[in-house]
């Protein structure tokens, strides 16, 4: 009892270890950014606090593009617009009135004469972000991978436009002067800090998990309930919230700028920063930005000549570009994922490896509703007849096999029962008011599924892959973090929590899709040939899990297995579809003796022969 | 041991540059002139001609004692990355190593940004070779321009177009570049103060070669200009001119700088008539052909353009300015550059004095004809007549 009271105390009342974790991921990486910054501000003279300044300020703008591109997965060349419409608001806000006089002549009285402070102004250009952040990220979120990340060039060319066409604004392309130059150093490492931790912390939010999962499965994301667009409008508002803080203080460092400084070149300096430190995580981003501005102070000292360890050095300008590109196509060599792609610190979950594991076999609540009917159901494609015209009722707190031939319908079926798949004709019910053909939404209502070809999230951690779908039903990240180790220790996986689902074998792998499945308290769980590729061991392990998760919980099983005797041990129904029909629908000794299925099975000659045998 | 290494790089690196900084300090009578320029990147075609230039003219001065025969230079050079954040860092760094003088970019947005800088230590700046009217306004009394400023050009050629008899013009812009924008609206406010009148105006998008538009719209224009003023260059400018003249139009096109390059002599018969600027021309026995020759001996190649000559007036003009001041203190160098009057550069006579700093200088009118580059005439425009920026 007391172990469970304590138990209780950790995973409720604190902070979940994620944010734990990430919390002081966040702080370690702003204690490393403030001492550098404290040493360059103590014994650095006025050009080096210029270039870590600098460097803060690029920093803000790389994890604003980290928190959108390593989080969707979506490479982006848009945030470069961002910082762009940044500096320009923050120059017309800041812009002493006398001198917008002469130098914006033709401003529209509404922008003109503010005259704020930097934070003042700063605050104003956050809220526009946000607005413009959601309006732009609108049309991204029917789109996918490439034909996204060529919105968000479209983006950069549209801004780009605009900021040369709104003469009377943007003084067109000629230079923006003027911006009082109030941001230094420790604003610059301030608002800089605050980006750290709100990328690292953003990562494990329901949002940035929601991101991720999509990002490393769609499909798979949708079946635990995980609405992508929602989670990816988050990552870009963000994200942009981010680089308009960095396009400010860029108005203010600079004093002076045209919308070509915020055109491609920008753009792709930031991605390459952020290519070279990984893209996938904030470590990744804090680490490009800071190796980037090394190697370039470094080997910027070398160029103009000069003498090095006695050694006269020939004036050799363009080295600085040359030594960064060889780092870089070293980077991408010897690491694709850049130099911290696929992690991030993760200081305490080093520190204490073994977590906490709840002993609970408290039985989860199923969400509430009724049975699945399905109404005439048929799907067609182009011409192929898939599922033809088929009726049936799924009772909660019962295990059903679909069973039947290659090519059958069955799992077209499986995936109209899951909302994966639009019906030509007929309809799905589940028991709630949840729309038609909407994965998420479906798996929101209690209906959890697995995949044929496993879908989990190879990049995400053991624990993560659960917690996405935990946490679309528990009320906080720390309910949902209790919940997944709770489904992940009943599928036996609670020591790999902390490894990254790739690294699983096959058969942990699908034991990790159930886990997930089942952490959504489904009433439901369809199952896509879950024994598939296991071995007799591994089968036997699964058909004892399953046995007793439904006994546990009382939930619906749906499963296709071509495993019959998997089948016939677990089953207490069993339906037959042939050529996307219904042919037999009964008990196992029912279903096994009706000849229309030993006939689908074996061909007609071979059923009478065998007539009365189990089917094999 | 990766790390470790690359620590004491960066402390070697930092050491060497303090000795670099404080040696100069030790030794009298030196004048350090900070150089933030474009080694490479997209500025390095402007920016590195102009500096080759200004580095003969400062190794002649120092051959001669240095500046007003008493401040040997110490030039530092920076590379700005065609960058402006680099360029304000760079500059930092040069202030820092005690510039008294410092030397911007060809691009305004790095001279305003460098310029920003040295505004509050009045160390005066000279861009390399930016003409943008508006950059010294933008930065403030430390500011210089060096080179024809895109109003000066445009006022000169203006000048000539009137006094050939033109009268009616068509603007062909782009708002794609500060330049290729403002220069031809410059010309027109020129062109309409002497009697001229605008009778249509056209953009394009720069670096895209399709003008069909523009070309059906000077044809249809009820009253026919006997003029095209465009600031269009390379390769907007050839394509523009190949489908004009294509299309049957005949009038004669003018221009400025920017197309003052091989390129565009080289298309021959289509550019005959066009008229250009430039920041000078050696006709025989002039100063500048004896400047020329002796730049290709400093050198080894030819200039590539004018922005030698001015950058070796760049060095010219801060040598006078010392001797009138008779001090390396920077105060006394900017007021004595801002009063400059008729100084005799090489390409003629300079002028900042009674200017928004854009100096007031000799323009240089040229014209395509049968494939060659022909000079027509040098103008000095009245500064009374040179738009505001």
């Amino acid at each position: 009892m007391a172990v469970m009271t304590m138990e209780r105390s950790t995973s409720r009342s604190i902070l979940p270890t994620a944010f734990r974790n990430a919390g002081v991921d966040a702080l370690a990486m702003i204690a490393a950014l403030v001492l550098a910054v404290l040493a360059i501000y103590l014994f650095g003279n006025a050009a080096m606090q210029r270039v870590v300044t600098y460097a803060a300020i690029m920093l803000t703008a790389v994890l604003g593009l980290q928190m959108f591109s390593g989080n969707t997965g979506i490479v982006s060349f848009g945030h470069a617009a961002f910082v762009g419409l940044g500096a320009y608001a923050t120059g017309i806000l800041t812009l002493p009135a006398a001198l917008q006089r002469t130098a914006l002549r033709d401003l529209p009285q509404f922008l003109a004469g503010y005259e704020m402070s930097f934070f003042a102004a700063l605050v104003v250009v956050l809220v526009l972000a946000v607005l413009i952040g959601l309006v732009t990220g609108t049309p991204l979120l029917r789109l996918s991978g490439s034909s996204a990340s060529i919105a968000t060039l479209a983006l950069l060319i549209i801004v780009y436009t605009l900021l040369v066409a709104g003469r009377e604004i943007t003084r067109g392309s000629q230079p923006f002067y003027g911006v009082p130059r109030e941001v230094g150093l420790w604003t610059a490492v301030a608002v800089a800090a605050m980006a750290i931790a709100a990328a690292r912390l953003f990562r494990e939010t329901s949002f940035g998990l929601a991101a991720r999962a999509a990002a490393d499965d769609e499909r798979g994301a949708a079946a635990v309930g995980v609405d992508h667009r929602i989670a990816r409008l988050a990552a870009w508002v963000l994200g942009a919230v981010a680089a308009a803080a960095a396009g400010a203080m860029m108005a203010q460092f600079l004093g002076a700028f045209s919308p070509k400084d915020f055109y491609f070149d920008f753009g792709f300096t930031m991605l390459a920063m952020l290519i070279v430190g990984g893209m996938a995580s904030s470590l990744g981003a804090f680490t490009g930005v800071v190796v980037t501005v090394l190697v370039v102070e470094v080997v910027r000292r070398f160029e103009g000549g000069g003498m090095l360890f006695g050694l006269e050095m020939p004036v050799l300008f363009g080295l600085t570009q040359g030594v960064l590109a060889v780092a870089m196509i070293l980077v991408i060599w010897r690491r694709p994922t850049g130099l911290f792609g696929d992690r991030e610190l993760n200081l305490l979950r080093r520190s204490h490896a073994k977590a906490e594991f709840s002993k609970l076999e408290a039985v989860p609540a199923r969400a509430a509703g009724g049975s699945i009917s399905v109404d005439r159901l048929s799907r067609r494609y182009a011409g192929v007849v898939a599922v033809d015209d088929v009726t049936l009722s799924f009772q909660p707190d019962s295990i059903t096999g679909i069973i039947g031939p290659n090519g059958a319908g069955k799992t077209t079926l499986l995936n109209m029962i899951a909302g994966d798949v639009t019906p030509s004709s007929g309809t799905v019910s589940v028991g709630t008011s949840a729309r038609q053909a909407s994965a998420f939404r479906f798996a929101r209502a209690g209906i959890a599924r697995t995949f044929q070809n496993i879908r989990v999230f190879p990049r995400m951690t053991v624990l993560e892959n659960v917690v996405v779908a935990a946490r679309v039903v528990e009320p906080g990240l720390a309910a949902a973090e209790a919940a997944a180790r709770r489904e992940l220790a009943r599928m036996g996986l609670e020591s790999f929590a902390d490894r990254p689902a790739a690294s699983l074998a096959y058969g942990q792998r699908r034991r990790l899709e159930v886990a997930r499945a089942l952490a959504l308290k489904p009433r439901f769980l369809l199952l896509d040939e879950p024994a598939a590729g296991m071995n007799a061991v591994e089968t036997a392990e699964l058909v004892s899990i399953l046995a007793a998760v439904r006994n546990e919980r009382h939930i619906g099983v749906i499963l296709i297995e071509h495993d019959m005797r998997l089948v016939m041990n677990l089953c207490e129904r069993i339906v037959v579809i042939d050529r996307g029909r219904v042919i037999a629908d009964g008990t196992p000794g029912e279903v096994q003796n009706n000849p229309a299925v030993v006939a689908a099975y074996l061909g007609s000659r071979t059923a009478r022969a065998r007539q009365g045998n189990d089917v094999q | 041991m990766r790390h470790i290494r690359n620590r004491s790089a960066l402390f070697a690196a930092i050491s060497a540059i303090s000795v670099a900084t404080a040696a100069p300090a030790l030794a009298e009578e030196i004048i350090i002139i900070g150089a933030a320029s474009a080694q490479t990147g997209g500025l390095a075609p402007y920016d590195q001609p102009a500096l080759a230039g200004l580095r003969m003219a400062i190794d002649d001065l120092n051959a001669k004692g240095g500046l007003a025969g008493k401040y040997k230079v110490n030039l530092i050079i920076k590379d700005t990355r065609s960058d402006t954040a680099q360029t304000a860092t760079v500059t930092q760094e040069l202030i820092d190593a005690g510039a008294k003088i410092m030397i911007t970019p060809c691009d305004a947005d790095p001279s305003i940004s460098a310029g920003q800088l040295t505004q509050p230590l009045g160390i005066p700046s000279l861009t390399l070779c930016g003409s943008a009217p508006v950059l010294t306004q933008a930065v403030g009394d430390v500011m210089f321009g060096t080179y024809p400023a895109d109003n000066l050009q445009a006022t000169a050629v203006a000048d000539f177009a009137i006094s050939e008899g033109k009268r009616k013009v068509f603007l062909l812009t782009s708002p794609d570049a500060t330049y290729v924008a403002n220069l031809p609206e410059y010309f027109g406010k020129v062109f309409e103060k002497k009697g001229g009148k605008i009778v249509g105006r056209g953009t394009f998008t720069m670096n895209q070669p399709d003008f069909s538009a523009e070309i059906t719209n000077i044809k249809g224009l009820a009253e026919q200009p006997d003029l095209i003023m465009t600031a269009a260059y390379e390769p907007d400018f050839p394509a523009f001119i190949q489908q004009l003249r294509g299309a049957g139009i005949t009038i004669p096109v003018y221009g400025a700088d920017a197309i003052g390059t091989p390129t565009i002599k080289a298309l021959g018969k289509l550019v005959d008539g066009v008229v250009y600027t430039a920041a000078g021309y050696p006709e025989a026995g002039s100063k500048l052909e004896a400047f020329n020759a002796a730049f290709t001996k400093y050198a080894g190649h030819a200039p590539e353009s004018t922005y030698e000559v001015n950058g070796y007036e760049i060095g010219l003009i801060l040598d006078q300015a010392v001797k009138i001041a008779g001090s390396d203190d920077p105060k006394a160098i900017r007021d004595a550059i801002a009063n400059l009057k008729d100084f005799e550069g090489i390409t003629g006579k300079i002028t900042y004095a009674g200017t928004d700093r854009m100096p007031i200088r000799p323009v240089v009118l040229m014209r395509y004809d049968g494939g060659e580059a022909k000079y027509v005439e040098t103008v000095v425009p009245a500064a009374a007549d040179v738009p505001a920026p």
